[in-house]
Formats: C-alpha cells, sequence, structure tokens
C-alpha cells in the first residue's frame, strides 16, 4: 500500500513542478499572439493539471484499497541474492558511465568515449567469460561504425587527441 | 607513457593544422542546411553541393540541422572551428530570427559571410474561385471582415508571416489583429491549408506554391521579389504596387562560414562561386524549384544588415519587441 | 490505355530498373533494422543520385527505401524490442514476447506477410482510389484532424497493461515533452539550454525509452530474459493463424491506406490507431501485449499500408505529407516534373511506369524480407551481455549521425534512465511514445481550430467528420471505463 501512495505523490509532485515551477518561468507568452488564440502555455498547463490529478487518484486508490496486487515481476528479481544497496549502487554506476560519457566526448572524441562506454558497460553487466569477444565489440566496433558512418554519411564525429591515428 | 602520448596528440594536431593552412580544401566539406529535408533549402543546398563539388575538387556533404527556425544550425556553424570546412547554407531567417525574436541564439553578423546565392520570390495566392482578383480586392476584403479572415504561415515572426503583416501595415492595418495568423509547420502544409480552404489567403515562397497555380488551383496576386518572375510575368510586384515594406521582402539563400574564415578559405570560395554562378545544372536546378540564381551580385554582408534592420524595424512597429 | 500500359511496361522493364529497386527495397530493410537508422535517413541519403537518374527510376529507389525501412523496423522490434522505426512502436509490444517464447520466425513472418498484404493494399488504393481518397483529405481541416487524432490517443487505453491510471500518467508524461521546443507561433517553451530550442527528435526518445532500459535492466538485476528454445513449427506461420488474424490485416491494410492519404499523419499514427482497434475487437484483448500475432498483424500492415499511400496526396494534389514525402517532391522537381492533378494529363507515361514499378516493388519486399530476416535470425544467438552493448553502440553512433548532435545523444541517454526509472514504478513505456508522437499534431490542431473559430469551442462538431469521431471517442471511453469497474469488482470479489 505504501509504495502505491508514495508512486502516486511522486507522479503528482513531478507535475506539480512543472506546473508551478518551470512552465512559469520557462513557457513566456510572445505579443505576437491575438488574444483569442490558444497562447502557447495553454496545453503544457493543461496536461500538468491531467497528470497531478491522475497522481491523485493513483495515491487515493492505493490508500483505499481496490488495488490488483500484481505478480511480482520476474525481471525485477535479481538473479542472485543481493541487497538494495547493491542495485542501487550498479544503477548510480550506469548513470556515472553515461554521464562521463557525455562529459568525455568533446575532451577525448566520440570514438574513444564510446569504446570506455561500452567496455564499462559489458564489464557491469557482469560479463567476465566472454573477454576475446568483448573486447571486439567494445574496442573494434566503434571503429568500424565510425569509419563506416564516415563514408557513408559524411558524419564528422567530435575528435579527440587520437582521432588521427584512427585515420580520420 | 603520458608525454609520449602527449607529444603524439601535439604532432597530429600541429600536422592537421598545418595541413589545413596550406591547401584548402583537402578533405570533406560539410554543407549545413538549418531546414529538414526536402524543402526550398534543402534543394538549394544539395544543388550547390553537387555543383560546388566539381569545382573544388572535394565532396561536399549535406547535414540537415532542423529546429528552431533554423537557428539550431545557425548555431552550430557559427559555434564550429572556421576551417571552412564546416558552412551554413543561410535562408533570410538567420537575418530575420535575431531582428525579431529576443530569444534567438546567433546573431545576424556572427558569420563569415562567403556570398548570395540565389533570389527566392515569395508569392500572395488565394484559391481559385475566390472572389478577388487583384491585392486591392483582397485587402478591402479583409479590411471589411474586422479580423475574421485566416492567412497561412509558418509563424507569426517567420519571414511568410512577415509578408502578409507588411502587407497589412502598409494598407494601414494593423498587422496582429487585422486579419488571423494560422501557424502550419513547412511549404507542404501551408499549401495543403489553402488548397482544403481551411484559410483564406497566404504569402509563401513559390517553389511550394507555383505547382498548385499551374495547375489552376490557386490565384497568384503578387509577388514578393526585386522584379516580376519570368514564369507568372502578369503578376506584379509588391513594391511596383506601391506597397513599400512589402516591397523589400523576399526570400534569399546565401553561404555563411563560421566567423575568421582564414584568407585563403575565402579567397578559393570566391574562385568556387564565380564558376558555379555559370554552371549549367546550377541555373536548372535553381529554375525547377523557382528561385533565381544570383550568385556573386550583391555585397552579402551589406545586404545581411540592411534586411536585419528592415525586419528590426518592422518587428519594433508592429509591436513584437521594444 | 492499354496500349499506354504496355508501353510504360517496356520503358520500365529494364534490368537496371529491377536492380535499383531491389538495391532500395534491400538497403531499406537494413537500414529500418538497424536501430539508430531511420528511414528518412535512407531516403536523404539517396536523394543526391536521384540528379543523375531518369525520374521514374529515382522516385522508384525513393520509394523502395521508404517501404523497406517501414518493414525493416519490425525485425529490429521483434528481435531486440528495439523499434528501428517509431511506426514499429506497437509491433515490439507483442512481436518481442513471441521472440522470447521462442516463436520469432513466426512473429518475422506475420510482420513480413502483414507488411506486404499492406503494401499491396496501398498501391492499389494510390492506382485506383488517388483522386477520391485525396479529396475526402483535404476535407480533413484541423477541427476533424483534432478528433481524429484524439480518437487515436485512446489506443493508449490499449496498451497500458495492467494499470490505465498508469498508462494515462505516461501518456501525460509523453505529451508534455513533446512540447519542448518551438512553439507553433514562433516563441520557445522549456528551452532551459540553447539546444532545447530545436526540441526532442522521435528518433532518440524511441530508442532511448525502448532500448536503453534494457541494458540498465540487465546491469542491475543481472538476470537476463529467458528465452524458450524454439519448438519445430514455430518459425512459420500456419494458415490457421493467417486466417484468424486476416481481419486485422485488411482493417490495418484499410486504416493505414485512409491515414496515410491524409497530409501529415503517416505510418506511425496509423499503427497506432490499427493497433488499438485490433485489441478493442478482439475476443482475446488480455492477450494483446503477451506475444499476440494479430497485434503484429495489425501494426505492421496499417504502417505499411500508410506508406503507399503517403504518395496519394503527393501524386493527387502536389502536397507533401512528412518529410519523406518532401524529399520526393524535391526529387520530382529536380527532374523537372511538377506532382499534382496536371502530372496525370501530361505524364500518364510516367504515372504508369510508377504504378508498375510499385507493384513490383511489393514482391521486392517480400523476397528482401525473407533474406534479411534469415540474416538477423542470428542475433538470437549473441549473448545478452554483449548483444545489449552492440544496440547501445548501434544507437550511439546511429543518433549522433542523424544530424550531428551531442544533444541527441544526451536525450538518447536521458530517456534511458527515464525509461528504466519508469520500468520500475510501473508504468508502462508505448503509452508515453503515442502520445509523445501524436501530442504535437493534437495541440497543433486544436490551436489552429480555435484561432479560426476566434475562440469558440464548437468549431470541433461542425462537420459530420467530428460528429463520427466524438461519438467513437465517448464509445471508446465507455467501454473503457465498463472494463474498469468490472476488474475493480472482480479483484474485490476475489478478496472477499
Amino acid at each position: 500500500m505504501w509504495s502505491g501512495i508514495l508512486r502516486g505523490v511522486l507522479i503528482s509532485v513531478l507535475f506539480g513542478f512543472v506546473l508551478f515551477v518551470l512552465i512559469p518561468v520557462h513557457v513566456p507568452r510572445p505579443a505576437f499572439i491575438p488574444g483569442f488564440a490558444p497562447p502557447p502555455d495553454m496545453w503544457p498547463r493543461t496536461v500538468s493539471i491531467a497528470g497531478i490529478v491522475l497522481g491523485l487518484i493513483v495515491a487515493v486508490l492505493a490508500w483505499a484499497g481496490p488495488v490488483a496486487r500484481p505478480a511480482p515481476n520476474p525481471e525485477k528479481q535479481p538473479a542472485e541474492p543481493v541487497g538494495l544497496p547493491v542495485l542501487i549502487g550498479r544503477f548510480a554506476l550506469v548513470v556515472l558511465a553515461f554521464g562521463l560519457f557525455i562529459m568525455l566526448v568533446p575532451r577525448i572524441g566520440f570514438v574513444l568515449a564510446a569504446i570506455l562506454l561500452t567496455a564499462a558497460a559489458i564489464l557491469l553487466t557482469g560479463e567476465r567469460q566472454r573477454l576475446v569477444w568483448g573486447t571486439i565489440v567494445a574496442v573494434a566496433l566503434p571503429i568500424v561504425l565510425a569509419l563506416f558512418f564516415n563514408s557513408a554519411l559524411g558524419t564528422q564525429f567530435p575528435k579527440g587527441p587520437f582521432s588521427a591515428l584512427l585515420g580520420f | 607513457m603520458r608525454r609520449i602520448l602527449t607529444g603524439l596528440a601535439a604532432a597530429a594536431m600541429l600536422a592537421a593544422g598545418t595541413a589545413q593552412a596550406q591547401n584548402y580544401p583537402d578533405q570533406a566539406i560539410t554543407l549545413v542546411v538549418p531546414y529538414g529535408p526536402g524543402g526550398a533549402s534543402d534543394l538549394a543546398g544539395r544543388a550547390l553541393a553537387e555543383t560546388a563539388r566539381e569545382h573544388i575538387g572535394q565532396p561536399v556533404t549535406v547535414l540537415n540541422k532542423p529546429g528552431a527556425g533554423g537557428m539550431t544550425g545557425a548555431a552550430f556553424v557559427s559555434n564550429a572551428e572556421p576551417d571552412g570546412y564546416t558552412l551554413l547554407l543561410a535562408r533570410v531567417g538567420m537575418a530575420l530570427t535575431p531582428a525579431v525574436n529576443p530569444q534567438s541564439t546567433v546573431d545576424w553578423d556572427a558569420y563569415t559571410f562567403l556570398g548570395e546565392l540565389e533570389a527566392s520570390p515569395m508569392i500572395l495566392a488565394v484559391k481559385a474561385g475566390a472572389p478577388y482578383d487583384s491585392v486591392g480586392d483582397l485587402v478591402a476584403a479583409i479590411e471589411q471582415n474586422e479580423g475574421t479572415m485566416t492567412y497561412a504561415a509558418s509563424g507569426a515572426t517567420a519571414i511568410d508571416g512577415f509578408t502578409v503583416q507588411a502587407l497589412l501595415s502598409d494598407s494601414g492595418m494593423d498587422p496582429l489583429t487585422a486579419a488571423t495568423l494560422v501557424p502550419y509547420k513547412g511549404g507542404g502544409a501551408l499549401a495543403t491549408a489553402l488548397l482544403g480552404g481551411h484559410v483564406d489567403f497566404l504569402a509563401i515562397s513559390a517553389g511550394s506554391l507555383m505547382p498548385h497555380i499551374e495547375s489552376g488551383d490557386m490565384t497568384p496576386l503578387m509577388v514578393f521579389a526585386p522584379q516580376r518572375m519570368d514564369k507568372l510575368p502578369e503578376v506584379p510586384t509588391a513594391a511596383e504596387l506601391g506597397y513599400e515594406q512589402a516591397g523589400q521582402i523576399t526570400g534569399w539563400s546565401a553561404l555563411y562560414g563560421p566567423k575568421n574564415l582564414p584568407e585563403d578559405v575565402t579567397a578559393k570560395w570566391e574562385e568556387v562561386l564565380a564558376k558555379v554562378a555559370d554552371n549549367e545544372t546550377w541555373l536548372t536546378l535553381a529554375e525547377r524549384r523557382g528561385s533565381i540564381s544570383t550568385v556573386g551580385q550583391k555585397n552579402m554582408a551589406e545586404y545581411a544588415k540592411q534586411q536585419y534592420e528592415l525586419f528590426h524595424g518592422l518587428a519594433q512597429k508592429f509591436g513584437y519587441i521594444q | 490505355m492499354l496500349n499506354d500500359i504496355l508501353l510504360a511496361l517496356q520503358a520500365v522493364a529494364t534490368i537496371e530498373n529491377f536492380l535499383i529497386m531491389a538495391a532500395g527495397i534491400w538497403g531499406g530493410v537494413v537500414i529500418g533494422a538497424i536501430p539508430g537508422m531511420t528511414g528518412t535517413m535512407a531516403v536523404t541519403l539517396a536523394l543526391p543520385f536521384t540528379f543523375y537518374m531518369q525520374p521514374v527510376p529515382s522516385i522508384l529507389l525513393l520509394v523502395a527505401l521508404y517501404k523497406g525501412s517501414t518493414y525493416g523496423g519490425s525485425v529490429s522490434a521483434i528481435l531486440i524490442k528495439t523499434p528501428g522505426t517509431a511506426s514499429a512502436a506497437c509491433t515490439a509490444l507483442d512481436g518481442y514476447p513471441l521472440a522470447r517464447q521462442g516463436k520469432a520466425g513466426k512473429a518475422l513472418n506475420m510482420a513480413l506477410y502483414s507488411s506486404v498484404i499492406g503494401d499491396f493494399f496501398s498501391n492499389i488504393s494510390l492506382i485506383f482510389l488517388a483522386a477520391p481518397l485525396a479529396i475526402l483529405a483535404l476535407r480533413v481541416g484541423p477541427p476533424e484532424y483534432f478528433m481524429l487524432m484524439v480518437f487515436a490517443l485512446t489506443t493508449v487505453a490499449g496498451v497500458s497493461g495492467n494499470s490505465l491510471l498508469l498508462g494515462l500518467v505516461s501518456a501525460c508524461l509523453g505529451l508534455l515533452l513533446a512540447t519542448v521546443g518551438e512553439d507553433m507561433y514562433g516563441s520557445f517553451r522549456f528551452a532551459m539550454t540553447n539546444e532545447m530550442q530545436a526540441g526532442l527528435a522521435v528518433a532518440p526518445v524511441l530508442i532511448g525509452l525502448f532500448a536503453l532500459p534494457e541494458l540498465i535492466k540487465l546491469i542491475v538485476f543481472r538476470n537476463p530474459p529467458k528465452t524458450e528454445p524454439m519448438k519445430l513449427g514455430d518459425n512459420r506461420v500456419s494458415g490457421r493463424e493467417i486466417r484468424a488474424s486476416l481481419k486485422s490485416i485488411l482493417r490495418g491494410s484499410t486504416i493505414g491506406v485512409v491515414l496515410g492519404a491524409i497530409p501529415g499523419i503517416g505510418p506511425a499514427s496509423a499503427a497506432f490507431f490499427s493497433y488499438g482497434e485490433a485489441q478493442r475487437t478482439s475476443k482475446t484483448p488480455a492477450n494483446f501485449g503477451k506475444g499476440e500475432l494479430e497485434g503484429i498483424a495489425a501494426s505492421e500492415s496499417a504502417n505499411n499500408g500508410a506508406c503507399g499511400a503517403t504518395m496519394i496526396p503527393l501524386l493527387a494534389l502536389g502536397v507533401p505529407g512528412d518529410v519523406i514525402t518532401g524529399v520526393m517532391l524535391g526529387a520530382f522537381m529536380i527532374q523537372g516534373l511538377t506532382p499534382g492533378p496536371l502530372l496525370f494529363q501530361t505524364n500518364m507515361h510516367e504515372i504508369y511506369m510508377l504504378f508498375i514499378g510499385m507493384m513490383v516493388s511489393s514482391v521486392l519486399l517480400f523476397g528482401a524480407g525473407k533474406i534479411t530476416m534469415r540474416a538477423f535470425s542470428y542475433v538470437a544467438e549473441i549473448p545478452p551481455t554483449l548483444l545489449t552493448s552492440v544496440v547501445l553502440l548501434l544507437c550511439l553512433f546511429g543518433i549522433y549521425s542523424i544530424s550531428n548532435s551531442m544533444f541527441d545523444v544526451t536525450v538518447l541517454l536521458a530517456l534511458g534512465v527515464l525509461g528504466f526509472a519508469m520500468f520500475l514504478l510501473d508504468i508502462p513505456a508505448a503509452p508515453f511514445l503515442i502520445a509523445f508522437i501524436l501530442g504535437p499534431m493534437i495541440e497543433e490542431n486544436m490551436r489552429r481550430a480555435l484561432a479560426i473559430s476566434r475562440g469558440d469551442a464548437s468549431v470541433f462538431l461542425s462537420s459530420p467528420i467530428t460528429w463520427i469521431f466524438a461519438a467513437l471517442i465517448l464509445f471508446v471511453i465507455g467501454i473503457t471505463f465498463r472494463r474498469e469497474v468490472a476488474k475493480a469488482r472482480q479483484r474485490k470479489a476475489d478478496r472477499a
């Protein structure tokens, strides 16, 4: 029950933040729209209000009772019995890896950053056996993809200090 | 180890740097089109890429970077390395948007102006069978209906919105309320709105309207261009009819680069554009998309400034900005 | 006339044209099947080549790429739960569970058959019904468009899974995210950084929401989804299964053709619409989303049905309905041909050639689909720990290449994290995507209609088309509500 209420409140707070904080600041009403035409903030406001109401209904229904208790999703069960902190830690590592990738691209180039991200992703999935294949995927595939997109579409990927060694 | 790596990197950068300075271009050039594929600007960009590659000796790759009224692509180029390998197919929007929208991210002069490419006329049209034979009739009807007549445009501050608003202002009406703007995205959707009778009139780029004018589904009333169009010799221009502000509005494309392009790059493009100006393919493609090639005819920096000031003045007059 | 057709046949039936179309279809299927590469990318890539080609082959090449990529999107949707194009999003809902049950071959074949049938239908409609459909399409003004898209949005109820409420929450999130960027009048919304002025593109949102959560799930829970071993006969579609889905295929094709003919709607919305319809009229609606072949049939027949039909407004009226037909219009103009009513008077020879070529391309689609299916079925052999990383790489490079934008890549990764958070909260992803795609059409047409009527809301009930859709919307809301109440009662009874 409590997780249901929390979920509902979370949803309402999210939409409330959009309605009361983001929209007043970030959705200006320009002078060039005539009065009778709906302004740019009408639709986001409507949707946010709907979201708040839906979140409250979710919370109230969770509190009032007739909530389906769905069968536990097998996808949400860790393979080995590990505690919640481990799960949260793994998730934090994913977000960290994604964030580092975005920050590293302008500094070390797209290809090298992609190699690092892929290597991290493969190691984080717990893969320790297929290291040869893992290395091929993490190192060779990004280079092949970069060469392919570069020749087929003429894409210029952000370059880093080592890009010259790859020939582009 | 670290020293070796830094050394390698420095050497690589040095090598790249000197190579660029001496024989531009030694690799593919990216031409950014700041609008989506298939439109008039995309076609102009691809036509330029196809013709320029013959003369410059390197492939020219077209990259569509649409969004924010063309400003996303414009910002991408103006922030790019000024090495001549990232160029912009500029449109009238590059001068218009900073003039009318305070949220705009790139100023009108944040570029190196490499040259003008084409003028693309805009046409004021109504649906065939509408009871207006001239601009005068239409303007009278707009006045009579007190704001209930509708026109389609890409937005209030887009070039095809300004065509109509300038006409309304020239006729002594309030451009904001004398007729109702109905925004649509893209030439195809705009033309459909008029064909389906969902709006009463519009004034958008000729390329999107010519097929419907030729098939008799739309009636052209006036062109926004320096001179009459070859294909529509009977249709007067706005300037001929004495519309002072509307007469200065037209569509155009130009080639821009990031600010501070090196001299050898600008010299090279001057040479290339001079050849493009007489290129058979370029001229036929321009005619087919309804444009007039004007390569090398104007001082682009001056023209861009003029256009910016024109639109800035209009936006102030219309009350869109302070 | 027969003579004209024979002449056109003679002109179009060359080895060269055949090869061009085969290459276009197959290239399209492969590009569509690779996550991160889109049909628009394929068509723009080919545009410069058409400068040097004859008019008809160049259009046929573009059409072939469009059709191929629309089908190709279903391959990755089924095998790795990553719709290669937005129009295959509903295909993933049933295709991926089928693949997990060891029935990937069955799902892939069903997708191919429905795509080819839908494609065939749209060709026939283009040839015989172009004029009336184009007239109908022109009558669809902002109010009609608005009602139509609201009705399409009711599909959300069908793809919400266990909880309609959470499905609606997901849809609200999608509607809200779709408003980021340039407003229709020219100002900006939620543009907290300069890059956000351009708004969020569909491809990174689609791929981020569907593909990346699989990787994050694998990392956090390390519990790869089990694939059951393939059983004999499970890689084919039986005659009985075809017959059971035939109604959905035919209805899907019709929905695809009619919606495709209206400029601006496109294959994705048609597929959502058709999926919702198939589920509503099914005897076993609860099976949808768990591996129902009919769901694949409905979605794939509609998206390929819409694909050919987007040519109707282009050829009959000269107006492009979406980006891809916009590129085609450009190709026509470069070739000195002007699509529109005049084309049917002055260039009948080319029109016949085009029609014949399009019929042939349906057959080619079937062949290319069969070949690609076999090649891609090895994907199932790759261990999930490596496969998810391969997908991640394809997405990163593909999404970056669409417009050389790190912002798109950031959106991709952020949506991956959001998708995982939604998974934890049991909020389904499909309603989000449907709302994200339909949202702008709903909002813009509502505001257009209100601008034209000067704020008078009665404009939404001003024509027969709007009445029909208003009634349909009320009907769907009614039965959905009744179903929910019945479900709640059932739960109460179970507890008592």
